[in-house]
């Protein structure tokens, strides 16, 4: 059993990085909605497998929620969102496809070398995955940095706390369920505040490109 | 019940300050409402000090300590100051208006300024008093939300960049943050097992010794990285003068005055957990890199700088990077951090709240444009002067007090080299500091400011602050001392 719910982690885990990695040489900003959402519904079965063969209840409702909230209800508002700037809708980052895929690279290696206490501490059977998590968290830090677009930094910092909400399904299956409501509580209204403030910025600057976002210095 | 006295309060207040009228009514409460809060505090900590750790809540979500009680009071003051000046300020725009509801955007502007403050103090209050890590993080990022939608106020293309800088750079840095409480978590799972009260910081301190250290190093860098960036400390700072200088007074007020210091708390926290587990030596090294750039790029920005209410943002910077160094110099330095964390809130918010007075009067935050502000301003001119001195660490202020003891603690400790290098730096940002202060306050005062004092009432809660300051400089009750010392002790090796 140990045996299937270690792979079940890891190829699960493996998914979760790899729509992360895809976004990375998507160019409109309909597909990078399209990875983050396919990157959710993987996270919400992951945890749901999680929830199974590790038998805690608790992680189904983390699941649901996780699929509620990140698969559906904020793909819809991001598309909306997408729908009002259309002209504007191809991402042109600063850093080109091919250097980007490199980058990831190197960043999934670091990321293995960062997780080696936890891969000696833990005997879960879910430990394969967390250097992948760790992974995603530097590659959605690099999406963040490297796109130009207030909307594709939205989606690296939704990316960012799937990532972090992957380890935490890996390393403890899950921190407790109080904590867990007060992070997705967080998380909406934080989503909903930036979502104002990229409406915010096209009203004032006719653009979501952050380059424009240059007056304060020094 | 205490507890209840001391969060219920902004409840209220956020639930009443939206309604325009009756006017009267709305402002009072926003006066007196956060008093009760101030008592509160005050009470708490008294409790403390006589029996002990109090518990609270629904099941003891609340758990407060010696340092708790101190922060507690330190953003309880801090925040009905700037609530009590707002209403000040309000009855006296009521009175000077002739209808009897001002429809202005002023009044809009102070009713969303109430409400999304007093929430914003809350998530701060309820962050120092929470005894569960996680739920700490989750009331840390509500601050940053609550914050985030007060700064485009007035809709301006600067305060909307800002306002996109702080809400993005500080939702990234809170979420690493999260990501270093899980790591801790793993580590405390790999060993005890999964619990539900395993995040509560009494359990993870008394399991500390025995987690692993290496875990716990990574752990340490993600929330230092984290709670960091909300502290302001260089070079996660880049949001910091942006959001400062482009905020509200009030709400200025607010963030630099404790919200910087709630954040240090949290790493303060953390910190004594990692050195349980693996003495002090990894953690001092971390922190010294930030606390030497942060005092570094603060006073160094001081000099160039053209705009005052960013000069005070940078010098938020730099006593945020002081605070910092404190934490490294053993238990000495961690008692001069935290009364240094007092004393610049006072400091820091009553020359945020001046700073808003002038750039009304005068139209513009350029220092270039300030000049004779002495005899344009007669009350608050000579209140600006007095609190940027202070912040420069001159007596008889209590940041001359919390400076000395820090670098006291530097040379005691055996940081001479270190110490002598932050003096340095200290030196750079008070000769800066003084010669745009002169600049500001005198010369001839631009023609289409009308000189004298308008709406003098608001100023009665700068002066209350000041006055604070003086007695933490010349004598440093008991009390006070007690609490610090209390709460510092709990947290050193």
């Amino acid at each position: 059993m140990d045996h299937v719910f270690s792979h079940v982690a890891v190829l699960g885990s493996s998914g979760v990085l790899l729509c992360g990695i895809i976004l990375l040489w998507r160019r409109s900003l309909p597909s990078y909605i399209t990875a983050f959402r396919w990157q959710s519904i993987t996270l919400a079965g992951l945890t749901a497998g999680v929830a199974y063969f590790g038998e805690d209840r608790n992680l189904y409702w983390v699941a649901a929620m996780i699929l509620a909230l990140k698969g559906l209800v904020m793909p819809r508002l991001l598309e909306r969102m997408v729908r009002r700037f259309m002209a504007d809708s191809e991402v042109r980052p600063y850093v080109n496809t091919a250097s980007s895929l490199v980058i990831s690279g190197v960043l999934v290696l670091l990321a293995y070398a960062a997780a080696r206490p936890i891969q000696a501490l833990a005997t879960s059977p879910t430990r394969g995955g967390v250097p992948l998590a760790l992974g995603l968290i530097f590659v959605s830090l690099f999406v963040i940095v490297s796109r130009r677009k207030a909307i594709t930094q939205v989606i690296g910092f939704l990316m960012l706390e799937n990532g972090i909400a992957l380890l935490a399904v890996l390393g403890t299956y899950g921190v407790p369920l109080i904590v867990e409501l007060g992070v997705f509580l967080d998380a909406l209204m934080g989503f909903l505040v930036m979502q104002i403030f990229v409406y915010d910025i096209h009203d004032t600057f006719s653009t979501i490109d952050v380059d424009v976002l240059n007056r304060l210095k020094h | 019940m205490v507890i209840l006295a001391l969060l219920g309060p902004w409840i209220v207040l956020a639930l009443v300050a939206p309604f325009r009228r009756p006017v009267g009514l709305v402002t009072s409460a926003q006066g007196a409402l956060p008093l009760v809060s101030v008592g509160a505090a005050l009470t708490l900590t008294w409790t403390v000090l006589k029996t002990g750790p109090v518990s609270g809540g629904w099941p003891d979500w609340f758990r407060i300590d010696p340092l708790s009680a101190f922060m507690a009071c330190c953003v309880s003051i801090v925040g009905a100051g700037t609530m009590v000046s707002e209403a000040l300020t309000r009855s006296a725009r009521t009175r000077a208006s002739a209808t009897a509801v001002p429809a202005t955007d002023d009044e809009r502007a102070a009713r969303r300024v109430a409400t999304y403050g007093s929430l914003f103090v809350l998530a701060m209050l309820a962050a120092v008093t929470v005894g569960n890590v996680a739920l700490m993080w989750t009331a840390i990022e509500a601050t940053t939300i609550m914050s985030a939608i007060l700064i485009p106020l007035r809709r301006t293309k600067a305060s909307v960049e800002a306002s996109w800088k702080y809400i993005l750079i500080g939702s990234v840095g809170i979420a690493l943050a999260f990501a270093g409480t899980v790591l801790a978590y793993v580590g405390f799972a790999g060993r005890m097992g999964r619990q539900e009260h395993a995040l509560d910081w009494t359990l993870l301190m008394s399991v500390a010794p025995g987690l692993q250290p290496d875990l716990l190093h990574l752990a340490f860098v993600f929330l230092v990285v984290g709670y960091g960036t909300k502290a302001g400390w260089a070079p996660m700072h880049t949001w910091l003068p942006d959001a400062h200088s482009e905020s509200p007074a009030p709400l200025s007020a607010m963030m630099s005055g404790v919200l910087l210091a709630v954040a240090q708390y949290a790493i303060l926290r953390w910190k004594a957990v990692v050195d349980l587990a693996s003495g002090g030596a990894f953690t001092d090294q971390v922190l010294v890199v930030f606390a030497m750039l942060s005092i570094g790029i603060g006073a160094l920005s001081l000099v160039l700088q053209k705009n005052y209410k960013r000069l005070l943002a940078y010098s938020s910077v730099e006593h945020s990077g002081l605070v910092c160094l404190g934490l490294t110099f053993g238990p000495a330095g961690v008692f001069a951090s935290l009364l240094h964390i007092l004393n610049h809130a006072l400091a820091k918010s009553a020359s945020f709240l001046l700073a808003g007075r002038i750039l009304r009067r005068y139209g513009s935050p350029d220092i270039e444009r300030v000049r004779g502000l002495l005899r344009a301003m007669p009350g608050t001119g000579p209140l600006f002067a007095a609190g940027l001195l202070a912040l420069m660490g001159f007596p008889p202020f209590g940041i001359f007090i919390s400076e000395f003891l820090l670098f006291r603690a530097g040379f005691s400790s055996g940081h001479v080299r270190l110490t002598l290098v932050a003096l340095l730096l200290v030196g750079i940002g008070f000769v800066a500091l003084a010669g745009h202060l002169v600049r500001m306050l005198y010369g001839a005062v631009p023609e289409d400011v009308p000189p004298g004092e308008t709406e003098r009432r608001g100023l009665a809660v700068m002066v209350v602050c000041l006055l604070g300051l003086v007695a933490l400089g010349l004598v440093l009750p008991d009390a006070v001392s007690g609490l610090i010392s209390r709460a510092a002790e709990a947290n050193v090796l």
